[in-house]
């Protein structure tokens, strides 16, 4: 479900896009030409035509622009995937919604992995993108799941997320590396975010649908995981959760270090 | 008033007076690297007492029980009762949670201070003779330590330390021969064997403050009897000690260390938060935790299994698997040689004279460079038992850094050693030092009526008896 | 053992040539910090009798103990006429006359026992027996292996259910999904412990034809890694790979879960499966070796 994806990075120069856009035109010329033709409908060449008529409305048709824009170098233009980018027809709104309002997607490179950053769409933007995408495939891939963590079991939460989530994403939730590649830290993802994380298994992440983690059951974790944001610290200062690594440095370092100067304090020096 | 009359009470019972006279007068060198013992010895008493107040909350019992109390995201969850027991420490009991981060600060600096003491003791050649035998009981101490560390933090039953149990119970399993009946004794059964949690509590209460009490006190004793050595200083010679009285002088600053290194352990104690249970969640053998490792001491030998490579040997139907070589055998090289040490360096120097005067490191750049070659070794194999945190914070896969990590554990102690070698004797034909001799000659007579001579390089002074072995 | 001794006064740590500060400030100081510190345990008591609180506990704790200890090393270090003595060790070997005593009192009783030889060997006979006896209550500490470590609790015909006891259906799992199963009725069965992954059946090129005990993708393996028994909890996905938390081994799981990187030697065992009637999945028998990490009769077989 998650595609092929081109593992050298390369580096998209205007001139790579422009022949891709010229690649991808033909690709279209080629087979609508040859529907033409035969007479017959577009389901031999698998490629939709690519402007809609009265259909669409004015969201799609702004999300639509903006798809051409941000994203069909690399997913090509409806989304049936390029050597730089993947397939992301069928996918659902789930998918689409989570790696744009995470940042991921654009990327910035095509090839690396796609990690959080400060998105640059706006959340409008990503709606109308979202309206768009669905347009292409409807009723295919994963809905947007409606997460309300105030419904879930905090507890319930922590044994799923110990059995699933803690192996690749640790205990505190701070993230870890995996692999070739790195589970990121959940501090910053909001509920709908992690609900749609779960069900699309972005990246290598598998994919954790009904039959795995029913809907309450993604209530609870959300709350769970919105938890380890601030959780209860009553010894003092968490040290980030960083575990024996960090508490090994500072009880070497400040708590020995201290001790030590005491002592060099008290007898002689030579 | 009351001292003298006390003093009389007891010498007229036991005789005590002229070992009163002898100890209170008694002279100790008073360097600072010397106290590193006395901080691992204070650290082990604050151990006992925090220690004796948690076990009188601590229940040792896998059975599982249902959780009700103040910490909300476990509330309903079946866990162990020792897990139960260390969460009611934690949040429940009126001064539990400070005693019991005072006390797992306290272990991480206790093993710090006698590794530093033991490097401090190697470096110096405080080792040779006649302190052979305190060397021995030392690295025992250390073996002790790291043991009672290992039992102690496995006893909360968390997520965290489980995992580091089951890892253990594979290493154990993985010896030839006795591997199974080694593993299903020690732990009562087939993994996860119940009866292991409470075996841990007895070795950690019990037999190993027992033993390590014991070896301490015999170590203390020895040092009481052969006295403390001294750096070189001017006139100086082997069969004189020079520092302050241990009466009132020493006593007191030595008192007083106790009590600074009990409050600096009582700050990081109660602000700054080790070990939290409650993250990790109770042990399930099913699941564990990404970014899980040991405490510090563990760490060499998580890295040398996270980088040993998958080598097994395999013969007639039996095998001896991957974690027996990073897992038994390497530290079982590492600590029998440390134990031996005293006899493999005498291999090579023939140095059997007594030595109350300590090395500069400088001086003896050979063993300098294997001591510096072989922390140098193990450094890097603690680090490596972090590979996965290390890998993530500077972004490159776990695969690429334990390639990295291999490379660097091989090369590394080499560059350490040549480095450290001619440093030494940069160091020592540039230094003013105050008792460098570039070569003592000594000519001997022997019983026969001949002459040979022997030469040896640096060294403090020493008595002309002593050279001549009197 | 003569007692020649020299004094040397002098403050130690400093050059000889300074002095340390002036007694009256070095022990208003210090009744300043014993201030600090009676004042802090008071606090003490006051604070544990509100109910504690541990950061609190952890302050005071450390004023009281430092203002204690520094007293004491500063009393130690500046209020004391120090001196430092030369003095000689005295420790030399024992008097000759003292080593051959020892020798000859020691020689004295030996003789009286090796002159009975044969007493000697049937009282060391017996010590051996003695410690032989003695070792025996070892055993009592665990059960023999036996076959325990070639088993788990999976037979042939039992369903897979998941932790909370579900039974799992073939068509359950999508593409690139995992869980976590147990055969039905052995729950708590840690070494039974499996991981069902469901993967896209044409990728599969399981060795030993095992590509049949993988019903429509849904291939089962043990749980256990086979380096030092963590659980491979860590699913990559995209490169289908099993990843085990504790030191990294990685698994391929469409090849039959050979380990790709890391110190692991062995593929994870696989549990054959089959779909029932029902379309639930079901064990087809044990799984193909014994789980978890090697040990040395290990190659003996199930």
């Amino acid at each position: 479900m998650s595609g092929e994806r081109a593992r050298r990075a390369g580096s998209a120069s205007r001139g790579r896009r422009a022949a891709g856009f010229a690649l991808l035109f033909a690709a279209f010329m080629v087979p609508a030409g040859l529907a033409i033709l035969a007479g017959t409908g577009s389901a031999s060449a698998g490629a939709p035509p690519v402007t809609r008529l009265d259909a669409q409305t004015a969201l799609e048709a702004a999300g639509q622009v903006l798809y051409e824009e941000h994203c069909a170098s690399c997913h090509g233009a409806t989304g049936e995937g390029t050597a730089q980018g993947p397939v992301i027809l069928d996918l659902g709104p789930a998918a689409y919604d989570f790696m744009m309002s995470t940042g991921r997607m654009p990327l910035a490179q095509p090839g690396a992995q796609a990690v959080r950053k400060p998105p640059t769409l706006t959340p409008a933007e990503i709606e109308a993108i979202t309206a768009y995408l669905v347009t292409l495939s409807p009723g295919s891939g994963t809905p947007i799941p409606n997460v309300q963590p105030l419904l879930g079991n905090l507890s319930e939460g922590e044994q799923i997320y110990q059995l699933n989530c803690a192996p690749c994403h640790g205990a505190n939730g701070n993230g870890g590396a995996v692999g070739v590649q790195a589970a990121p830290s959940l501090h910053k993802a909001t509920p709908t975010q992690i609900g749609e994380a779960v069900r699309i298994g972005p990246g290598t992440m598998p994919v954790f649908d009904q039959t795995v983690i029913s809907d309450q059951q993604l209530n609870s974790l959300a709350r769970y995981v919105l938890y380890l944001r601030h959780p209860a610290n009553p010894g003092g200062i968490s040290l980030h959760l960083g575990g024996p690594v960090v508490e090994g440095f500072v009880g070497l370092v400040i708590g020995l270090g201290a001790v030590v100067l005491v002592m060099r304090f008290i007898g002689e020096r030579s | 008033m009351i001292v003298p009359r006390l003093l009389n009470w007891f010498d007229e019972r036991l005789g005590a007076a002229s070992f009163a006279k002898k100890s209170l007068r008694k002279v100790f060198p008073d360097h600072w690297s010397f106290m590193l013992g006395e901080v691992a010895m204070y650290s082990f008493i604050i151990l006992v007492v925090t220690g004796t107040f948690l076990s009188f909350f601590y229940v040792p019992d896998v059975r599982q029980v249902i959780y009700h109390g103040p910490y909300k995201p476990l509330d309903g969850q079946p866990m162990s009762a020792a897990y139960a027991s260390v969460l009611r420490i934690s949040f429940e009991v009126r001064a539990g949670l400070v005693f019991r981060q005072i006390h797992h600060w306290a272990a991480l600096v206790m093993t710090g201070a006698v590794v530093f003491h033991a490097i401090r003791v190697f470096f110096t050649g405080a080792f040779r003779k006649p302190r052979e035998i305190n060397w021995v009981l030392g690295v025992v101490l250390l073996l002790l330590t790291i043991g009672i560390g290992f039992a102690g933090y496995s006893l909360p039953d968390d997520l965290l330390s489980g995992t580091g149990l089951r890892i253990g119970y594979s290493i154990a399993l993985s010896t030839p021969v006795v591997g199974t009946w080694l593993a299903f004794l020690v732990f009562g059964g087939e993994y996860p064997a119940p009866d292991i949690l409470n075996r841990l509590f007895v070795l950690h209460v019990m037999i190993l403050p027992a033993l390590i009490a014991g070896v301490m006190g015999a170590h203390l004793a020895i040092i009481w009897r052969q006295k403390h050595t001294n750096f070189p200083a001017r006139d100086l010679t082997n069969d004189r000690i020079r520092g302050p009285r241990l009466w009132p002088r020493y006593a007191f600053a030595s008192v007083g260390l106790f009590f600074v290194l009990f409050g600096v352990l009582a700050l990081l104690g109660g602000t700054a938060q080790i070990n939290p249970i409650w993250i990790y969640g109770p042990y399930h053998p099913i699941t564990a935790s990404g970014a899980s490792q040991p405490d510090w001491y563990m760490g060499f030998t998580e890295g040398a299994v996270r980088l040993f490579p998958g080598w097994e040997i395999r013969l007639f139907g039996h095998e001896i698997p991957e974690p027996f070589f990073p897992g038994a055998l390497l530290p079982g090289v590492i600590f029998g040689g440390m134990l031996l040490w005293p006899w493999i360096e005498r291999l090579f120097t023939k140095d059997t004279l007594e030595h109350n005067l300590l090395q500069h490191p400088r001086d003896v750049p050979w063993r300098t460079a294997v001591g510096a070659a072989t922390i140098t070794f193990l450094g890097v194999l603690t680090i490596a038992g972090a590979s996965d945190v290390l890998a993530s914070s500077v972004d490159i896969s776990v695969e690429a850094m334990t390639a990295i990590l291999r490379w660097v554990a091989i090369v590394l102690p080499a560059v350490a050693l040549f480095v450290t070698y001619y440093l030494c004797r940069e160091l020592r034909s540039g230094d003013i030092h105050p008792v460098k001799e570039s070569k003592i000659t000594t000519v001997r007579r022997s019983k026969t009526g001949g002459f040979d001579t022997t030469e040896e390089e640096g060294g403090g002074f020493e008595s002309v008896e002593e050279r001549l072995g009197l | 053992m003569s007692d020649l001794s020299e004094t040397t006064p002098q403050a130690p740590g400093t050059p000889p040539s300074t002095r340390g500060p002036d007694e009256a400030r070095v022990s208003r100081l210090m009744m300043l910090l014993l201030l600090l510190a009676i004042l802090a345990g008071v606090g003490l008591l006051v604070l544990y009798a509100l109910g504690g609180q541990v950061q609190l506990e952890g302050i005071l704790l450390f004023i009281l103990l430092t203002g204690i200890g520094f007293a004491f090393i500063l009393w130690g270090k500046y209020l004391f006429p120090t001196e430092i003595v030369t003095e000689d060790r005295g420790e030399r070997p024992s008097p000759e006359s003292d080593r051959v005593g020892a020798e000859q009192a020691y020689v004295e009783g030996e003789s009286q026992i090796t002159r009975r030889s044969a007493l000697v060997r049937m009282l060391l006979g017996a010590f051996g027996a003695l410690g032989l006896a003695a070792i025996f209550p070892i055993r009592s500490l665990g059960p023999s292996p036996g076959r325990a470590l070639f088993r788990t609790s999976w037979r042939a015909g039992l369903r897979a259910v998941d932790e909370a006891g579900n039974p799992v259906l073939a068509s359950d799992l999508v593409v690139g999904s995992v869980l976590t199963v147990f055969p039905e009725g052995h729950v708590d069965s840690t070494d039974s412990v499996a991981i069902l992954v469901r993967v896209d059946p044409a990728q599969l090129s399981l060795p030993d034809g095992r590509d049949v005990d993988a019903p429509d993708g849904n291939v089962c393996y043990s749980k256990l890694c086979t380096h030092a028994g963590c659980p491979v909890g860590l699913y990559l996905a995209e490169f289908h790979q099993l990843q085990c938390p504790c030191h990294f081994s990685a698994f391929d799981v469409l090849d039959g879960a050979q380990p790709v990187f890391g110190p692991a030697a062995r593929p994870l065992p696989q549990l054959p499966l089959e779909v029932d009637q029902e379309g639930y999945l079901v064990a087809k028998s044990d799984f193909t070796a014994p789980v978890g990490p090697g040990f040395w009769n290990r190659g003996d077989g199930p």
